[in-house]
């Protein structure tokens, strides 16, 4: 059963990628990623001395401040805030730096859907830029459940609209092929090829999910090919 | 706190020295002479009224919404414009989120102030309801990247910004004509903002004691300047707000040599934005027709349908090259397009055309209509083909911008519009013409009045 996408694409094709980094001045890392119209900035400034109130002072500590395109701050930004956050942590060596705070300042230029992904993918190509020490790159997808069962591969705003459910997925940045693994939320130690960030709108079932798991992990190799090459 | 002051960049006093020495003969670090503006880009995000400007190292960007809300008591039939300034921490470690420091709420007043005492945009036109409902216009200004002179770059992205805004058209309607319908953008074309001139803001930096000016400083030159001094003023030569607030003292004649220069450098950038505004303007409505081919494509049958499709794929090619180039090659992909076209309309003048159904009511009603019959009548009567086209280029110009005719790019444009059209017209009788002929008149004069050069 083909589903007609609205631009044209298949179940399994993301839309086109553009990533470019050291667009700002000041900033001591920046990034910008675009996946089709969808379009996000991001600037590293760090390690700068000391850490927040509540922060462990023999670990870098992250701040990351998300600002919309128009509009106050509220708590759905404050929430993509503290996600992006515990991402970010997982994939950063934070013993490297201790008592530090990095900020990661991300500005959403054009939102299109899949908007969470395309920060994390953005956050990963500033902290690279800036030269924090990462363990690895975070990879991150959106993968949808339509209403007839297919799984769409980054869907566009009027996409998710219509979906079933979608759900973002965040996985090591790794070429070699995968072995099971223990999966994760956010946080936590983490295995080399396990997931590390899932965040699900919408429900499905636990088979969707996991063919959901499926397809992104594919995806994110492919993107993580793309990501090495442009990064070099 | 410790911390805060440890993160904090401040100026050595060798740099403040060498900034100064070399000042004293007329060099600046960067190359530039105290008068000399650093390189101005200007460019367009994909929305209508999103804009990016880039002034040397700094970076602004700016959106504009609208809303339709209730008017404030004592202005009821005039809609509301607000400023939005984002000093955001991404462009410099010093700016902080949350509450905006006295240099942000400093920016935001300025660019506010030459916007609206100066009456540049016209608010009465966004009244829709008097007492009820007005269109509140929000311009939310990013600043990414601070290189120095944040308002000049500031106002540069509001202006763009606003220039390309496109509002969505309401009428009233329901039961006591007293309710608003919004049309979206694919049933009726937005409307542009009437704005009336545009103010341009310049600023001054007074550095050291010897009454040295600098024009458009940058973040070092910020570090140790003594006073500022901007001026907002129009091409015109009004002078729409000065803003001096505090600093060292300088001589009135001083001032005045700054504000001679600051109307020269006014009129230039103006000059700057109206052509990177003039060629978006000509990518859009060009895009414009792009988006049509789906509707075309299903409703024409069987003997056009291989025409179309081809003539549709091939102009999407040329589309998607130019809108990777940019408006560098544009008058060269237009010359082609216009030549291809030609070819195309004789070639469907003589096959039977069938009844249009989608196409019409998707485009702007009053001018498909009268290019359509146009076209119609030139089918009919072939040997006025070369007086109709010359008609067709002057007034297509109107549907898309209401500004002084560019004779290739809208000619082109129209004739690629028409001919879409033409896909499915009826063949009509010579009346047609004539009954064209009176709502074009209208229509030329209407646009005239709006088009108050500035």
């Amino acid at each position: 059963m083909e589903i007609d996408r609205g631009d044209g694409r298949k179940p399994n094709q993301l839309r086109p990628v553009a990533c470019s980094r050291g667009i700002l001045n000041r900033a001591h890392g920046s990034a910008s990623w675009s996946q089709g119209e969808t379009k996000v900035l991001a600037a590293v400034y760090g390690p700068k001395a000391g850490t927040k109130k509540n922060e462990n002072p023999e670990k870098a500590c992250f701040e990351v401040i998300w600002k919309p395109k128009t509009g106050q701050i509220g708590k759905p930004e404050k929430e993509c805030e503290m996600i992006l956050k515990r991402t970010l942590q997982s994939i950063c060596l934070l013993n490297v730096h201790p008592n530090t705070t990095t900020s990661i300042i991300i500005q959403v230029v054009n939102d299109d859907g899949g908007l969470l992904p395309c920060a994390i993918n953005v956050a990963c190509a500033a902290l690279v830029d800036a030269g924090i020490p990462l363990k690895h790159l975070a990879v991150a997808i959106c993968c949808s459940l339509a209403k007839n069962g297919r799984v769409l591969l980054d869907p566009n705003k009027s996409e998710e609209q219509n979906m079933k459910g979608f759900v973002y997925l965040a996985f090591p940045n790794s070429i070699q092929s995968v072995l099971p693994e223990g999966s994760l939320q956010v946080g936590g130690e983490p295995v080399e090829h396990g997931i590390i960030t899932s965040v699900t709108h919408g429900a499905m079932s636990v088979d969707d999910y996991l063919l959901c798991l499926q397809r992104g992990r594919a995806a994110c190799e492919k993107l993580s090919v793309f990501i090495r090459s442009s990064l070099k | 706190m410790e911390q805060r002051l440890a993160n904090t960049w401040r100026m050595t006093v060798n740099e403040k020295k060498f900034i100064e020495t070399a000042l004293h003969s007329d060099l600046r670090i960067d190359g530039r002479r105290p008068f000399d503006y650093r390189e101005l880009t200007v460019k367009f995000g994909r929305e209508d009224g999103s804009s990016e400007v880039q002034l040397g190292l700094t970076h602004v960007m700016g959106f504009v919404s609208s809303q339709l809300v209730q008017p404030y008591r004592d202005r009821p039939n005039e809609g509301t414009l607000s400023v939005y300034t984002e000093f955001s921490p991404m462009a410099d470690p010093s700016f902080e989120a949350g509450r905006p420091t006295e240099s942000a709420v400093e920016l935001g007043r300025v660019i506010d102030r030459g916007l609206r005492e100066s009456r540049a945009v016209d608010t009465e036109s966004l009244c829709v309801v008097s007492g009820k409902f007005v269109w509140s216009i929000r311009i939310d200004l990013h600043i990414l990247d601070n290189g120095g002179n944040l308002v000049d770059a500031a106002n540069i992205a509001a202006l763009a910004a606003l220039l390309t805004f496109r509002r969505p058209e309401c009428s009233l309607g329901g039961e006591d004509g007293q309710e608003v319908i919004v049309h979206p953008p694919e049933v009726r074309e937005p409307l542009p903002l009437i704005i009336h001139h545009l103010p341009v803001a310049v600023t001054f930096a007074f550095i050291g004691d010897e009454n040295m000016v600098v024009i458009d400083p940058t973040h070092f030159e910020e570090g140790i300047m003594g006073g500022r001094l901007t001026a907002t003023l129009n091409a015109n030569g009004d002078l729409c707000a000065i803003q001096k607030a505090g600093g060292d003292g300088v001589m009135q004649s001083v001032i005045m040599q700054c504000l001679r220069i600051a109307s020269v450098k006014a009129a230039d950038i103006t000059a700057k934005i109206r052509k990177a505004v003039d060629s978006y303007n000509t990518e859009r409505a060009l895009s414009k027709i792009r988006r049509q081919p789906a509707s075309v494509a299903v409703q024409v049958t069987e003997p056009n349908q291989i025409e179309v499709k081809e003539l549709i794929s091939k102009h999407k090619e040329k589309l998607m090259l130019k809108s990777e180039e940019g408006g560098a090659s544009h008058s060269d992909d237009m010359e082609i397009e216009a030549q291809s076209s030609e070819q195309d309309k004789s070639r469907r003048r003589d096959s039977t055309s069938k009844s249009f159904v989608g196409g019409p009511l998707s485009w702007d009603p009053y001018s498909k209509g009268v290019d359509f019959e146009e076209l119609q009548a030139s089918i009919a009567s072939r040997v006025k083909v070369a007086p109709v086209e010359k008609l067709e280029k002057s007034r297509s110009d109107e549907p898309y911008k209401g500004e002084s005719p560019k004779l290739l790019a809208d000619s082109s444009t129209s004739l690629l519009s028409d001919e879409k059209a033409a896909t499915g017209l009826q063949i009509e009788k010579e009346k047609t013409l004539k009954d064209a002929v009176k709502p074009k008149h209208k229509r030329k004069k209407k646009a005239s009045t709006n088009t108050d050069a500035s």
